[in-house]
């Protein structure tokens, strides 16, 4: 028996020591993970906001607020959206009305779910939005917001483009959201060509310049203050620039001859093609309008320079020097011209804002009897390798990055006229922005 | 009796031939000196004039031509002593009968033109005389077309470049613009800076053939402003050109 | 045992008694000291990491309370039975099945030799890959969409240590899971030697400041295969954000143990 015994206790304890040391080992805030462990995209449900009260004036306010919702999660790049027809008939309006268990497992089997209620009273609408993980029963909340505004259409607008931002911050891995980014581009429907800007999302489209004449490639400057574009003034082509702090045109030096496509850097000087000297090529000024600097000396022509969003050290241009226009790169002061494309007409190089990507129109097969078309490549400036992005859809050109590097904006002729369409930035989900009239030179905003 | 004979014969034939010598000799000598005829009376003039054209709008030149003969002293009413004959170029700002008088040792001798002066069919304000210059000049200064990207003169062209210097040459007052254009295809900015290089490439070959280069304007179009807007290969070579714009 | 005929178990009843009662009382005693535990130190659902975007190595069974750490495993082993991540060496984790599809090999690869990478400061999206003519397939390639760098399974779930104040973890899972994918997006495969087809796992430490700017990068353990570690090490140096840590956390900041199961 004591044999025995021991040998009990001798087991009991041994498993014993072996439960405690585990429950008592170090406890740093440590993660442990690592690769192949299913990094797909997140799983996202976005359930209806519901109304939290029974005013009238919610239905309207709703409809925007969950398309918008809607439309910017789906937008976003990031997010394996989670079909509304899989939902489970019971949406949540508050945290306490959340059934897990619908949720995370199938049909909808979501991981992310965002919801929540809005309401007006008096005049102001109030929306309350979460984001829950529901694979965490036991710690779900990522985000809980409560936003407050005048109950219009478009305050609701704003409010769930920033919701969306906020979910695409968090589970984007840090990278701010689009929602309320701004697009400028060109517009001829009013009959001249004027300056005009959008929503990234193709809403709230307003004319900024009536000048009656012909206004071309616009660039929003980094801080979004002030755009500056090109104008055919009496018979010279000058820089101009609108002032979003008054609203107007404000002056800008006038330097007489062709100066065209202005492109800003990222501490705000600007590079911009002039035939001052005879042919056009590249010059850099401050964002003031002085002290010009020459950085190409060929007979071009030279044109559409863009920098370098993430060091501002370098740019890349078209120039005809070769006959077909081709791009290339350069540091900004000029030095180290490298050529980019090796055949074809390629025009209207972007770069990317980490610094890693140009991509640029491109028309590879070129020449009479080629019938090739413009499409839009990405490439690895490091490494040279290229993606094309567009397949057999007509005309492309003027591609412009949006901030968070995840998206490209660009002109299209493949609806018949020439429109600005938006796509990931591999290609896929390419979505029509404009409608009216015929619009052209899409340039994103920096935030 | 023989012997005489002989000598008769030979003093009978020097006779005749004396006589006939005598005879055609005094007959010539009758013609030899002519009678003196009495001193001829000096001859008369003779004088022409004509006007070429005989009718003219005001203010346009007509030219007077005119001959005399056996005149010294000759003059046209209106101008003054002329040379006997001669041309001159004259405006009459009237209808005009123009009077020649030549005077001689024979008398004197007078020719008249007349010139119609047409009161112009479309009054003369200064403005006028340059919608005239810009009729002549579309008429006559050509565009100067391209071949596909590029800027460049053609040989083709040359000979129109050559007839729009020579018209500039002559209107020597007029100043123009040139407008680089592009077709339709190709990139909007790309084909702005294009049109400037064409522009600029017309110029230079004016200046080249001696226009003064503050005459001369230029700007680019780009595909902007496109001539027409079919899409085959005639209408975009008829949209890539440097195209000439008259300014007053 | 041998086969025993009936009657002979009949017959050897009594002498099984003893042990019988025994051996089920033990049984009994140690099952209840598990389940005691398993309810009152660790909860009903365990530790959730994160791990599989599902947090699915945390089933509320009894088997997961068994602390056992999770040890390096052989990647070699663990790749080479091409399961889904039931890692050998631990029994007790049935991981449940993600419920995503695994992320295809994109078959468009080649060998790529890692010399025209200029710049070591090579950042964020894996690159196309390389025909002759320099072109990427159409559908293949581009940064968004990102993961063609990954395994087909590879190893599954890490989990760890719980303990006082240790459940980052357990209440951010999508922070976990947004470094994940940061990482696996960053991690440019084709910087590694071509002649490797398989390694043992490269363990990567570093921390995430209240920013979310990861420093302090370090090699815990090599996988033997210098041109794999440096290829982990820069891709958490092209990263400049994770995104804020969470503001319900208090700590000021976290620390990170990261794998990479490489294959070609």
């Amino acid at each position: 028996m004591n044999n025995s015994a021991r040998r009990v206790l001798q087991r009991i304890s041994f498993v014993a020591l072996l439960c405690l040391l585990t429950a008592t080992a170090s406890a740093q805030d440590w993660i442990r993970t690592g690769t192949g462990l299913g990094v797909e995209r997140v799983r996202l449900a976005a359930a209806d906001f519901k109304p939290s009260n029974a005013d009238p004036g919610n239905t309207a306010l709703l409809k925007t607020f969950n398309d918008v919702l809607w439309n910017d999660l789906d937008n976003a790049g990031i997010f394996d959206i989670v079909s509304k027809s899989f939902y489970p008939l019971q949406e949540p309006g508050q945290p306490s009305e959340i059934i897990f268990s619908a949720w995370n497992s199938p049909p909808p089997n979501t991981s992310m779910l965002a919801f929540g209620n809005l309401a007006v009273a008096a005049g102001k609408v109030t929306v309350q939005g979460w984001l829950y993980d529901v694979k965490n029963e036991k710690s779900p909340q990522v985000l809980g917001k409560q936003y407050t505004d005048n109950a219009t259409d478009n305050a609701v607008r704003v409010i769930a483009h920033r919701f969306a931002d906020e979910i695409i911050f968090r589970l984007g891995g840090g990278v701010a959201g689009i929602a309320e980014s701004k697009i400028y581009f060109v517009s001829d429907r009013g009959g001249h060509k004027e300056i005009w800007m959008m929503d990234y999302d193709g809403a709230n489209q307003q004319q900024l310049t009536h000048l009656g004449s012909i206004s071309l490639s616009p660039r929003i400057s980094p801080d979004g203050s002030r755009l500056a574009f090109s104008s055919l003034v009496k018979n010279s082509w000058e820089i101009l620039m609108y002032s979003f702090d008054l609203n107007r045109l404000v002056s800008f030096p006038r330097f007489g001859g062709t100066n065209l496509s202005p492109s800003w850097s990222p501490d705000g000087k600007i590079a911009l093609s002039s035939a001052r000297n005879g042919y056009p090529n590249i010059f850099v000024l401050e964002g003031s309008g002085g002290n010009w600097r020459r950085l190409t000396n060929d007979q071009g022509p030279d044109i559409a320079p863009t920098w370098n969003r993430k060091t501002g050290s370098q740019i890349a241009y078209v120039s005809g020097r070769t006959g077909l226009p081709q791009i290339y790169t350069m540091e900004s002061d000029g030095t180290n011209v490298q050529r980019v494309t090796d055949q074809g007409y390629a025009v209207s190089p972007n770069w990317s804002p980490n610094g890693q990507f140009l991509t640029f129109s491109w028309m590879r097969k070129y020449g009479p009897g080629e019938p090739g078309s413009n499409d839009l490549y990405l490439m690895d400036i490091a490494s040279k390798q290229w993606v094309q992005l567009t397949h057999d859809a007509g005309r492309n050109d003027f591609p412009c990055w949006s901030p968070d590097g995840r998206h490209i904006v660009f002109q299209s002729h493949r609806s018949g006229t020439d429109q600005i369409w938006s796509m990931l930035a591999d290609g896929s989900n390419v979505k029509q922005l404009t409608f009216k009239g015929g619009n052209s030179q899409p340039n994103w905003s920096w935030k | 009796m023989k012997h005489a004979t002989a000598g008769m014969k030979r003093w009978s034939s020097l006779t005749v031939a004396l006589g006939a010598i005598l005879f055609f000799g005094a007959c010539a000598k009758k013609v030899a000196p002519p009678a003196p005829t009495p001193p001829p009376s000096p001859t008369a003039p003779t004088a022409s004039l004509s006007a070429n054209p005989n009718t003219v709008d005001a203010g346009q030149p007509t030219t007077l031509t005119w001959q005399t003969t056996n005149a010294t002293d000759v003059s046209i009413d209106g101008i003054g002593p002329v040379d006997a004959s001669g041309t001159r170029q004259v405006t009459p700002t009237d209808s005009t009968t123009y009077h020649l008088i030549a005077k001689g040792a024979g008398g004197t001798q007078d020719a008249t033109a007349r010139v119609t002066v047409n009161a112009a069919a479309t009054p003369p304000p200064v403005t006028t005389s340059n919608a005239t210059e810009e009729e002549l000049f579309s008429q006559n200064v050509k565009d100067i077309f391209f071949d596909y990207d590029k800027y460049d003169v053609r040989a083709a062209d040359q000979g129109s470049l050559r007839a729009d210097a020579a018209f500039l040459q002559q209107h020597a007052n007029i100043h123009i613009t040139i407008e680089g254009h592009c077709d339709e295809r190709g990139s909007t900015e790309y084909n702005l800076a294009l049109g400037t290089s064409r522009a600029d490439a017309v110029k230079n070959a004016l200046i080249q053939a001696g226009i003064s280069g503050d005459r001369i304007k230029t700007v680019t179009m780009g595909k902007e402003k496109p001539f027409c807007t079919e899409s085959n290969e005639s209408c975009w070579q008829q949209n890539r050109r440097g195209h000439f714009v008259y300014e007053r | 045992m041998a086969a025993v005929t009936n009657y002979d178990v009949y017959s050897q009843t009594g002498q099984l008694r003893r042990p019988l009662v025994w051996s089920l009382g033990l049984h009994l005693g140690f099952a209840g000291f598990v389940i005691l535990y398993a309810v009152f130190v660790n909860g009903v659902r365990g530790t959730g990491w994160g791990g599989g975007g599902t947090g699915d190595a945390m089933g509320a069974t009894l088997v997961s309370a068994v602390p056992l750490p999770a040890s390096p495993t052989d990647a070699t082993n663990v790749v080479a039975t091409e399961s889904k991540g039931l890692a050998k060496s631990e029994p007790a984790v049935p991981p449940k099945e993600p419920d995503a599809i695994p992320i295809p090999d994109k078959d468009v690869k080649t060998k790529l030799k890692p010399a025209p990478v200029k710049t070591a400061t090579l950042r964020n999206k894996p690159q196309p890959e390389q025909p002759e003519t320099n072109q990427i397939p159409y559908g293949e390639g581009g940064p968004v969409s990102g993961p063609y760098t990954m395994n087909a399974g590879g190893a599954h779930g890490g989990f760890g240590f719980t303990g006082n104040g240790g459940d980052f973890g357990e209440r951010f899972a999508w922070y976990v899971q947004a470094v994940q994918r940061k990482v696996s997006e960053n991690w440019l495969k084709y910087q590694v030697d071509p002649r490797v087809s398989d390694a043992k796992r490269v363990y990567i430490t570093f921390d995430i400041a209240r920013d979310g700017h990861p420093s302090n990068v370090e090699i815990e353990q090599s996988s033997g295969v210098p041109s794999l570690d440096i290829s982990a090490t820069r891709a958490l140096q092209g990263i400049d954000t994770f995104g804020p840590l969470p503001a319900e956390y208090s700590g000021s900041k976290v620390s990170v143990e990261f794998w990479f199961d490489y294959k070609r």
